[in-house]
């Protein structure tokens, strides 16, 4: 029974001049959305490995130099794209992707793609994502808004339910062959996107890909279904498939365009995050108070006090180190925690930002998805923060091992005070700090970050079949008038 | 027209929920979204402010410092004599008399002001920085900052008036108009209307200005006040022809969406044939198309990515630095004026640092022209391709017409970059003559005056994306005309 009418549905649905055209467009887009991506992560991965490696290799062949100054130079992080950035660019074109990492400053990451491109990036980037989340329920609503409406209006429910059809059947029935309708135009599209990825050879970043694409495509399956039952609980309920369509695509332009930006602003609101200017002065007049409101000058003069006392001396010459570098090792470690304060503060309201805009994901399902899917991809928040946490490391210890190099190579420069006797140490010495390296978060991290929104999609899906069931029983076969 | 149409479309439409709920969603989406602009700018400006204001206590403090090291001398009758760089307090005169010091370790924060309309159309000012900071030093220093903000919420984009109206306002315009005619045919009522001596034509008109007046004067109202509220500088000529451009924008735009259901309703098919139909334009035309425009334009002109420019500028620091000899060498053959009197040329940390700025400089300059000419190509072929949709003209429009646009903040760069040059120049003659800064000094600062881009340059911007409107409009318009001789009146 159920399978008869999902025949007869998909039949209908695939013969009618609406699925030639959207079946077309969405197989179009899809198809080139997926294309490009794999061109823009091709391109992008290329540009970012040639560019770390050869900013790892400058750090070595910067030139014999002093230490310190060789810290000062630096060196580069350049972050990698996630796993599956070809299908979901994510967050990468609107975080930075490159990060200083120098002596005595923290930096943020800078170098945003989207500053360098025109404006008309704003309308969105075309990926499969975008594809997916934007057209997928707009397929569904547009193949299925008529599905009791229309049969409503022509006459033929009224037929059908004086047949005794249980209308728990009708609802599966049709559930069935939409879900066909819609899997014949996505599928195909989508394995010809794998396979064409799997010939061009495309080289991944982390692991777990089998994982992500099965959570994935369970994601992205759960938003079909929502859309899925809320277009056959709209059809059975509105009294004209005109009302259906209005209030179904009402809701989608809701869920997909407005409450994004709503959901953006509100968080704005609740975790407000400091503009540059505002960050810099509050950051910096911090360090100048000192952390705790003692001055980073006054506790170097009560350490040098100390040292004196601990290795029983009364000049910088008897020490046995290199004072001027200890010193400097010194003062960042007493910044530290100001950089670690204001830093970590933004990065946490960034994070409190995302929570509360997924926690709206309550009115509209593409929010949560949105999570899932960036979040899969390995081109979230999660994976920028973990970037610049770790840069922040590496800069850390790479000015430590400078310095201390520095503390016990020129001990013998104690008390000198010129501007041309420096210690000149080489590639060896800085060799001390490895290359720079990204680890990206573990798999079982992003899994983790995503329960909350994948419940959240699976309670949007059961409540949306909660809803198509209540309006299947109560079906009307006349509309009202 | 028929007044007696006009009126009784209206009458009905007041009547029905849906007019209300349409306009009341408008309004409320209009006056979030000037809020909510209104904040964007807010925290752009605060930052401005606050960068400006610490960097200016920098160097007021220098300048007291300067001051009382002034009275002593005066006192104790020694020479006025000039700081070397320090990072660690000491004895001797203070930072304040090294030039060197003064302009590269403080920075002059040069700030973009934002028009009157800035509130209504974030554009790009989101993601670029609207005040830079300008040091002695290198243009990278400066060009590679950018506004901090959570990268979720760029990529979701502002809530802005722009958004509004680009994505929203067709929605609404749409719902109220897709089924104009054909509910009337499916009511059967529209024969009988068509009966009387009343033209299809005056028919249409009528419903169309019942509805585009409400519609109207909730987006006109509603845009002035926002820009009472959330805009600047009223008492500005310059607002108030932006604001006119704007409403001339928002008028055309309007129009066409209005011409766009008509046009859908003339072919004679169902309401919600119409529906579909219609939002598969809106789709098309505000979403598929500009993005795809987007790819062609990233594709056919990538900007060269900042991640190789980054590098270029470490091989040129590598280079300068390999090379010093020859970098103070050209360094000092550059400023033969320059060179201290005695000794003499000092190795110090900060004028090896200014000779490898320099040498830098030097080798980024053509790096620097081949990005910004890429983005340009990259903008030209927007332009370009920004007939193919009213969403990308609209967009192109409102972003200029709010002073957000790509155009206006290359020009901001470009005076930047040359206030750049003399703030160097005014520090480094200085600095490398040792010649120690006086308090009076601080006062020959160069200062940062914005120039506004002349009236023309903005029309010439802007006139293509109006024009193409214009036009658009006239053709949809149009066309209607055509399609009204055929259109059955009765549904079969």
């Amino acid at each position: 029974m159920i399978g008869t009418i999902a025949r007869k549905e998909f039949i209908e649905i695939v013969r009618d001049g609406r699925f030639r055209w959207v079946a077309a467009i969405v197989v179009l887009l899809l198809l080139t959305a997926l294309l490009a991506g794999q061109q823009r992560y091709a391109a992008y991965t290329a540009t970012q490995q040639a560019a770390q490696g050869t900013s790892n290799a400058q750090w070595l062949g910067q030139g014999d130099k002093n230490p310190h100054s060789a810290a000062h130079y630096g060196n580069y992080a350049f972050k990698p794209l996630g796993p599956l950035g070809f299908f979901d660019g994510g967050i990468v074109a609107y975080a930075g992707t490159t990060i200083f990492m120098e002596a005595h400053k923290q930096n943020f990451a800078i170098a945003r793609p989207a500053a360098d491109t025109s404006a008309i990036a704003r309308f969105g980037e075309l990926s499969g994502a975008s594809i997916l989340q934007l057209l997928l329920p707009l397929l569904v609503i547009l193949l299925g808004f008529t599905a009791f409406a229309g049969e409503r209006e022509s006459g033929t429910l009224r037929q059908v339910l004086s047949m005794g059809t249980a209308p728990s059947r009708l609802l599966w029935g049709k559930a069935l062959g939409l879900a066909a309708a819609v899997l014949v135009v996505v599928l195909p599209c989508l394995l010809i996107g794998a396979l064409l990825l799997a010939t061009t050879g495309l080289q991944t970043v982390g692991g777990g890909l089998g994982t992500r694409v099965a959570l994935l495509a369970l994601a992205y399956g759960l938003y079909g279904a929502i859309f899925l039952f809320l277009t056959l609980a709209v059809s059975a309920r509105a009294s004209s498939p005109r009302t259906a369509l209005m209030v179904l695509v009402g809701f989608w332009a809701f869920s997909a365009f407005l409450m994004p930006k709503i959901a953006g602003e509100i968080s704005k609101v609740a975790h407000p995050s400091p503009a540059y200017g505002t960050f810099m002065t509050q950051m910096r007049e911090h360090q100048r108070r000192g952390f705790d409101g003692v001055s980073a000058n006054a506790k170097l003069g009560r350490y040098q006090a100390e040292m004196y006392r601990k290795y029983g001396v009364d000049r910088v010459e008897d020490l046995p180190f290199y004072w001027t570098a200890v010193r400097m090792q010194k003062l960042e470690e007493l910044d530290q925690p100001v950089f670690d304060q204001h830093y970590d503060a933004v990065r946490d309201a960034y994070a409190a930002q995302e929570r509360v805009q997924n926690r709206l994901g309550v009115l509209a399902p593409t929010l949560a998805l949105r999570s899932v899917s960036t979040g899969l991809a390995g081109t979230s928040l999660l994976e920028h923060a973990k970037f610049q946490d770790d840069a922040e490391t590496f800069r850390e210890e790479m000015v430590a091992k400078m310095n201390g190099y520095l503390a016990q190579a020129a001990t013998d420069l104690n008390g000198v005070n010129s501007a041309t006797n420096y210690m000149i140490a080489n590639a060896d010495v800085f060799a001390m700090v490895p290359p720079y390296r990204y680890e990206p978060p573990s798999l079982a991290a992003s899994i983790a970050a995503q329960v909350p929104n994948l419940v959240l999609l699976a309670v949007w899906s059961l409540v949306a079949l909660g809803f198509a069931w209540f309006a299947v029983v109560k079906l009307q076969p006349e509309a009202r008038r | 027209m028929n007044a007696l149409i006009v009126a009784h479309e209206g009458r009905l439409l007041a009547r029905s929920g849906a007019l209300w709920a349409v306009l009341g969603l408008l309004a409320l989406a209009l006056g979030f979204a000037a809020w909510s602009g209104g904040r964007n700018v807010e925290r752009q400006l605060r930052g401005a402010n606050d960068a400006i204001a610490y960097e200016d206590g920098e160097r007021a403090r220098m300048r007291r410092d300067t001051e009382i090291y002034a009275a002593q001398v005066a006192a104790s009758g020694g020479a006025y004599e000039f700081a070397m760089v320090r990072h660690s307090p000491g004895k001797g005169p203070p930072q304040g008399t090294n030039a060197g010091a003064v302009g590269a370790e403080t920075s002059a924060y040069v700030a973009l002001p934002p028009t009157g309309l800035a509130a209504l159309a974030i554009g790009q000012s989101d993601v670029q920085l609207n005040y830079l900071p300008v040091q002695m030093g290198t243009t990278l220093e400066m060009i590679k900052q950018v506004e901090i903000e959570n990268p979720v919420n760029l990529q979701t984009g502002p809530l802005d008036v722009a958004f509004v109206i680009i994505f929203l306002l067709p929605i609404f315009i749409l719902a109220m108009t897709y089924d104009l005619l054909s509910s009337e045919k499916e009511r059967g009522t529209l024969a009988m209307i068509l009966a009387h001596p009343v033209s299809l034509r005056e028919l249409l008109a009528s419903k169309i200005a019942a509805r585009a007046v409400a519609v109207l004067v909730v987006v006109i109202g509603f845009g002035f006040a926002a820009l009472l509220t959330v805009g600047s500088q009223l008492d500005q000529a310059e607002t108030w022809w932006r604001f006119a451009a704007w409403i001339v924008a928002t008028l055309l735009y309007a129009t066409f969406w209005f011409a766009v259901a008509v046009l859908v309703n003339l072919r004679g098919r169902s309401s919600a044939t119409n529906g579909t139909i219609l939002a598969g334009i809106w789709l098309m035309l505000v979403v598929i198309v500009p993005n795809l425009v987007s790819l062609v334009a990233t594709t056919a002109f990538p900007a060269p990515s900042r991640m190789d420019l980054i590098v270029a500028a470490r091989d040129a620091q590598t280079e300068a630095e390999n090379s010093m000899g020859q970098a103070l060498d050209r360094f000092y053959s550059e400023h033969t004026d320059h060179i201290p009197v005695g000794d003499q040329r000092a190795m110090d940390f900060l004028t090896l640092a200014q000779a490898n700025a320099a040498s830098i400089e030097k080798a980024l300059l053509p790096l620097y022209q081949r990005f910004r000419d890429q983005i340009l190509l990259q903008e030209g072929l927007v332009q370009r391709f920004q007939y193919l949709s009213p969403a990308i003209m609209m967009q192109s429009a409102l972003n200029e017409v709010s002073g957000t646009s790509t155009g206006r903040y290359q020009d901001f760069v470009e005076q930047a970059t040359r206030f750049r040059y003399e703030w160097n120049g005014w520090f480094a003659e200085r600095f490398l003559r040792r010649e120690p800064l006086r308090p009076a000094d601080y006062d020959l600062f160069p200062k940062f005056q914005y120039r506004p881009e002349p009236t023309a340059t903005v029309w010439a911007r802007l006139w293509p994306s109006l024009l193409g409107l214009l036009v658009v409009c006239l053709g949809v318009v149009s066309a209607p005309m055509v399609g009204m001789r055929r259109l059955e009146v009765a549904a079969r």
